[in-house]
């Protein structure tokens, strides 16, 4: 059996540094099958947990994007109404017939329900964002990993899917959903362990460049923006100044490279009253 | 490590605050055998936690629990201890209230008491006509919350052909859609937040601003109401008790300041922090408020923006506009008043139950 190491090393392979807490949390969703719900600021890697999470196990990633309104027809499965229509149409099928699998749109949460081969890992991706009404479905889901469909009954998985559930905490999740999850919350990351990600992720881009990015956007993050920078923008902010053939990190690179960093004009607007000259002297010590 | 260190543990933590049940233990003691001992923090903070506010106090409560000997029900020190205070939201006389004149008493009680006390300023009704408002006030906010209750249904008939029980419908005709079913829309009522200002400035409209905020409470199921004046207090459990006379005798048990200075950019900014998950695209944020800011009128703006870049729309009812010639030019009002959608007068019966107009949308 795989053990907690593995996954680290297994999540290092793919490029995700992993610390010991989360790899535990990653672990235990192999080992005993419960759900993780992953919590943290946007741009910390929660998403792509799951994706390497697939790829560690060699499992198909199967994913559902929530948003408001989502609802069943789209998230669990639908009936092919246009194929039904033309079976009775034209082989004037019965109601018993149009009911069947071969009627059957699947949609991720099917799909990941009626895996054949082995468990694949289903990303329940910005759960907050989905009605409470769509959470309480959920629950069904998530503890007894069975959907039920009228007209065909009740159907069990065969393989018990992985799941991760992601949230950006815009609004409280229910207890009931909170509780059959196993639970981390990803905080920012600290120097040494930004800098870690960076250089597995922007290996192109020299030492020196990347030390000082890092440095500066920890710096920013301090500044109570509205929508702190993750370290999505940390890479970003790399990339794109490695593409610009910068090698360090003056006043005028921070200046070009300030879109990357600062999503609201009011963000960008405290940085420049902070000062950037400032912000890196900062960086500097 | 054994099984039942790990349940005491669940308990002490239970004890300090949080929500973990046998669920939680159970799964604890899962995880805990499924890892090596060099694992059982992380594992533990999975099992257990279901929140941020959890997941920060965890590693300290695991340090306690751990180090030296286990104590069932050790308590994190430092709660602060709750005042009873704010009496006078049960007994119906704010601080301080200027005795009204016998003119105003006779202009007031005069025929069709009802018609005109509705649109009376609360500060102007003299004691002798409480119990008619009161009665008044009841009867026309639980009207209000029928109506709102009764539009919504009519609203559902909107949506689209519902093509799966169209089918259904038609298999005897061969399927050939003759019978049209539709879909209808479930339109969830909106969710409320509701910011009360409770100061000094305020006193004389805080006592029916609350019995006002209590009967929104009993329509809408998602509702939470703030008090602030200088610091901000969940008042929305006390609230939800369905007599308002139990609502309003738990509320004076609150450690809420009454009658304070106010804070109006200190209390949001303390309510985006802490509570900006209340907040969702179908939130209408009310606040009830004179616009008397002592403190800073860029934080108030700024902070109130940020609400209204997460909430469908902001609505600021203010007593004041009751006043002849008023003009919102204090400066937190003037300040506050581009991320506002709705400014509308909250001084009298009335002009509450206009907001019934906004509400609907």
């Amino acid at each position: 059996m795989r053990d907690i190491d593995a996954v680290v090393r297994g999540f290092d392979a793919s490029g995700y540094v992993l610390d010991r807490a989360l790899a535990t949390a990653v672990y235990l969703v192999i080992r005993l099958g419960k759900p993780l719900l992953i919590e943290g600021h946007a741009g910390v890697g929660k998403t792509e947990v799951a994706k390497v999470l697939a790829s560690f196990l060699d499992a198909e990633l199967i994913r559902l994007q929530c948003y408001e309104g989502l609802d069943l027809n789209s998230a669990v499965y639908e009936w092919n109404y246009q194929k039904q229509l033309l079976a009775i149409k034209i082989h004037e099928k019965t109601e018993e017939e149009i009911f069947s699998p071969a009627f059957l749109l699947e949609r991720p949460l099917l799909r990941a329900i009626r895996a054949e081969s082995a468990s694949p890992v289903l990303l329940i991706d910005e759960i907050d964002r989905a009605d409470e009404a769509f959470e309480a479905f959920l629950l069904e889901l998530l503890s007894d990993f069975q959907i039920t469909i009228p007209e065909l009954g009740t159907i069990r998985a065969r393989h018990r899917p992985h799941v991760i559930l992601t949230s950006n905490r815009t609004r409280e999740l229910s207890d009931a959903l909170k509780r059959r999850c196993l639970y981390h919350w990803i905080d920012y990351p600290d120097f040494e362990k930004e800098m870690e990600i960076v250089r597995l992720r922007a290996r192109d881009v020299g030492p020196e460049l990347c030390a000082q990015v890092v440095g500066f956007v920890q710096e920013v993050r301090s500044l109570n923006l509205s929508k702190p920078p993750g370290v999505a923008e940390t890479l970003d902010c790399v990339h794109s100044l490695g593409a610009l053939g910068k090698t360090r990190l003056d006043a005028e690179a921070a200046q070009a490279a300030l879109g990357c960093i600062a999503k609201s004009v009011d963000d960008a607007a405290k940085i420049q009253t902070e000062g950037i000259d400032r912000i890196l002297s900062r960086v500097a010590r | 490590m054994t099984e039942s260190d790990v349940i005491r543990f669940c308990r002490f933590l239970r004890a300090n605050g949080f929500s973990a049940g046998v669920t939680e233990s159970v799964a604890s003691v899962e995880a805990v055998r499924a890892v090596g001992p060099d694992a059982v923090r992380w594992a533990l903070r999975a099992a257990i936690c279901s929140s941020k506010e959890e997941w920060d106090s965890f590693d300290r409560l695991f340090d306690v629990f751990w180090s030296g000997p286990p104590l069932d029900q050790r308590l994190i020190p430092g709660r602060t201890a709750k005042e009873p205070r704010g009496f006078w939201v049960l007994t119906g006389e704010p601080n301080g209230v200027a005795r009204p004149t016998d003119r105003d008493a006779a202009e007031i009680a005069g025929a069709s008491p009802y018609a005109r006390l509705k649109n009376v300023d609360f500060s102007e009704i003299p004691q002798t006509d409480q119990p008619a408002l009161d009665r008044l006030a009841e009867r026309l906010l639980k009207q209000m919350s029928w109506r709102l209750s009764r539009r919504r249904k009519i609203a559902e008939y909107r949506g689209g052909v519902d093509l799966r029980r169209t089918i259904r419908a038609n298999i005897s005709r061969g399927g050939d859609p003759i019978k049209l079913r539709y879909k209808d829309r479930k339109t969830q009522p909106a969710r409320l937040v509701i910011l009360l200002d409770v100061s000094g400035s305020m006193s004389l409209y805080s006592m029916f601003l609350l019995r006002f905020a209590h009967a929104l409470h009993r329509h809408f199921k998602r509702a939470d109401t703030f008090v602030f004046s200088t610091r901000l207090v969940n008042v929305g459990t006390m609230l939800r008790s369905r007599k308002l006379a139990d609502a309003m005798k738990a509320l004076t048990g609150c450690s809420a300041d009454w009658s304070g200075g106010t804070r109006i950019g200190g209390s949001l900014q303390e309510f985006n922090a802490r509570h900006a998950r209340l907040l969702s695209r179908d939130t209408a944020f009310i606040i009830l408020s004179d616009g008397w800011d002592t403190g800073n009128p860029e934080m108030l703006a700024g902070e109130l923006r940020s609400v209204k870049d997460r909430v469908r729309k902001v609505i600021w009812l203010n007593p004041l506009m009751g006043l002849e010639n008023y003009k919102p030019l204090t400066r937190g009002m003037a300040a506050a008043l581009p991320h506002v959608d709705v400014f509308a007068p909250a001084h009298s019966l009335g002009s509450l139950l206009d907001l019934e107009n906004h509400l609907r949308t």
